[in-house]
């Protein structure tokens, strides 16, 4: 069709001006977009951006980047409001702005050598880092604790799931494979042979204070969501201060300190201040009520310092515990106090909801972690 | 009607059948109509994601072929099983000759002996069903890279009987209500709508359309009574669905008006959280006061 050749020019590089926008818009969608308008009438502006929407956008969250370029590609209208005002605009009055900085959690990354030397050196003194609160770390000590936190293997625990397969001591017949048998044999009744409910990880989903003093212990968690997910866990992260971020898809990139840094972007309270209530409050109502923690292990790292209102965070603690499996919550005030008795207001309001409390202050209580989290099930 | 010519024709049908289309979902259906896609439907609970293709199969006459979807859900039931009771008896009543015939396995697995279930059911119909795959996300990730194979040619096939292609697809709706993320690779293949609430003139209208005998004044009440629960920090905020179930239990008590005392004996029609309740029962002369 020659003589759609310029409309279909002006579909690419609406394509390619979304893709710029974060949105994965791939050749193929473009090309759907294109035959959906074939159909439709393109010189409507209504069908241009139906069609754009339904073909090009997959998810909930990009429909706003979409109508930003839509807007600016097709009516030519500029928004002249950045990104960061925008955010500030949304974020409620009074609250601290945002500092967008990440320490690198590798401070030899680049100079291969030099790493290496330093992964010698802290190796010999893993067992003095054990039990030294991160607080008191060096950068290069932290770095190396995280190298030693990497091949920590945590795993969920697990459920039954209602999905089979053989088993020998199962409870149900594989009448499957029985009639399979029966006919090798001529028709003569085989042996039994039997399926059993299989097991399956249980989600891990780990909400994280990122404000203020909380932020180092919060990164040390992060670490843990990589290792759950080599568990083959499905595994959920969220960030929170003033206000709750889901950066589990942040977290896709490979190298932590990319992912790291990809969700500080993402996370615009980054070390502001901190709402625990408001935030599982948010999280209970945007995606727990959805399902996302059913069955699933929660786990929470925050001081419990908090600046709501008590009856709000109480609520949302009652609401989480019915909606997950258990919760683990981590504060690192808690240290290696074995009678700890929660003191913040927070703490105390959260603690009936709690199943498991533990500090993470150090690198030994993360092993406690790990190693009590395969039973909670 | 066979297939739309435009997304006017189309939100007529729609409308004759019962069902108010905004221009969105309705170009989301057309364009899936005419370009033989999947079309995913994401959206809050109870804002018409699983009628649309009711009412779809209504206008087109096609059969309307429904996948449940819930954890564990796997190809035994989602595909086709082999009628195993059946099988075990007929081997059981084979004599030792007939058993010795090399068709004897033909037979046991050939059509006879196969349960159809809902997606080969859907391959089979062809143009003349729609699919509705619902609530996909209750399903398991297994289960979802097995439907991506499904839905990309229409094709499957049964090891013992061979491939069975569609001639041409049937109409797909998928819903989901987003109770995790789903694969990137099945929104891929879909064309995807998020259906939202409405805004309260067209939730009037769908309601009227719905229950054509109850009374417009009523409805413009509870609509807005519905929107301020919207409104509310609920933990549950009511559908349209909610809305239509309110005033049918309203206009069923021979009510004409939405007053406090009305709506407290009917809230659970549209409040289903006890939580809720509570904080519903505190305001409810906000709620129910005027249009």
């Amino acid at each position: 069709m020659p003589e759609h050749a310029p409309l279909v020019g002006l579909l690419v590089r609406f394509g390619r001006e979304l893709r710029a926008a974060g949105l994965a818009v791939g050749s193929g969608d473009v090309i759907t977009y294109a035959a959906a308008l074939a159909e439709l009438d393109p010189s409507d502006l209504a069908d241009l951006y139906w069609a754009g929407r339904t073909t090009l956008v997959t998810k909930r969250d990009e429909i706003a980047a979409y109508d930003r370029v839509f807007r600016r590609f097709f009516l030519g209208a500029e928004d002249v409001v950045p990104e960061v005002l925008r955010h500030s605009a949304e974020a409620p009055a009074g609250t601290s702005q945002a500092v967008l900085v990440v320490p690198a959690t590798d401070p030899a990354s680049g100079e291969q050598q030099g790493e290496e030397a330093l992964l010698g050196l802290m190796a010999s003194d893993a067992d003095a880092l054990r039990h030294k609160a991160f607080a008191a770390c060096t950068p290069a000590e932290l770095a190396a604790v995280r190298r030693i936190m990497a091949r920590i293997r945590l795993t969920p625990p697990r459920r039954r799931t209602r999905r089979t397969a053989p088993d020998r001591a199962g409870a149900a017949l594989d009448l499957r494979r029985m009639v399979r048998e029966s006919m090798r044999m001529h028709g003569e009744p085989a042996e039994l042979y039997w399926r059993a409910r299989q097991a399956r990880l249980r989600p891990l989903i780990l909400i994280l204070d990122v404000s203020g003093s909380m932020a180092d212990y919060s990164r040390n968690l992060l670490q843990f969501a990589y290792s759950a997910k080599r568990a083959a866990a499905r595994v959920e992260v969220f960030c929170f201060g003033t206000r709750l971020t889901r950066v589990t898809r942040e977290l896709d990139h490979r190298r932590p300190d990319d992912a790291l840094a990809h969700a500080a972007r993402t996370v615009f309270d980054w070390e502001g201040g901190t709402r625990i209530g408001g935030s599982l409050d948010s999280f209970v109502r945007q995606w727990g009520r959805r399902g996302l923690c059913r069955g699933g292990i929660v786990v929470i790292c925050s001081d419990g310092l908090d600046r709501g209102d008590p009856a709000v965070l109480a609520a949302a603690m009652e609401r989480l515990s019915r909606l997950s499996h258990r919760i683990v919550w981590m504060n690192p005030h808690k240290g290696t106090d074995r009678a700890f008795r929660p003191s913040t207001l927070g703490m105390m309001v959260a603690a009936p909801h709690v199943d498991l409390l533990l500090s993470g202050h150090d690198l030994s209580s993360l092993e406690e972690l790990a190693a009590l989290l395969p039973a909670l099930g | 009607m066979d297939r739309p010519e435009t997304v006017a024709e189309l939100t007529g049908a729609l409308h004759q059948g019962g069902y108010l289309a905004d221009r969105g979902l309705a170009t989301a259906l057309f364009v899936a109509i005419r370009l033989h896609r999947p079309v995913l439907l994401e959206g809050e609970v109870g804002v018409g994601k699983t009628e649309v293709a009711k009412v779809l199969a209504a206008i087109f006459g096609r059969r309307l072929i429904r996948l449940q979807c819930y954890e564990g859900i796997d190809t035994s039931q989602a595909l086709y099983e082999w009628d195993y009771a059946r099988q075990m008896l007929h081997i059981r009543a084979l004599s030792e000759r007939q058993i010795a015939d090399p068709d004897a396995v033909d037979k046991l697995f050939g059509p006879k002996f196969l349960l159809e279930r809902p997606l080969l059911e859907a391959v089979r119909a062809g143009d003349r069903a729609v699919l509705l795959v619902d609530e996909v996300d209750r399903a398991d990730d297994e289960f979802e890279a097995f439907l991506l194979e499904v839905l990309s040619d229409f094709q499957l096939s049964i090891p013992e009987i061979g491939t069975i292609k569609a001639e041409s697809p049937p109409l797909v709706i998928l819903t989901s209500n987003r109770t995790r993320e789903l694969h990137d690779a099945l929104k891929r293949r879909c064309l995807y709508h998020w259906i939202g609430y409405p805004p309260a003139d067209r939730e009037v209208e769908i309601v009227l359309l719905r229950e054509p005998g109850v009374d417009e004044a009523l409805t413009r009440k509870v609509v807005a009574a519905v929107h301020r629960l919207r409104e509310l920090d609920l933990a549950k905020p009511p559908g349209v669905a909610e809305t239509i179930d309110w005033v049918r239990m309203l206009s069923f008590l021979g009510q004409t008006d939405l007053d406090p005392a009305v709506a407290g004996d009917t809230l659970g029609a549209v409040v289903k959280e006890r939580d809720d309740l509570d904080l519903v029962r505190e305001s409810l002369a906000d709620i129910t006061a005027g249009a």
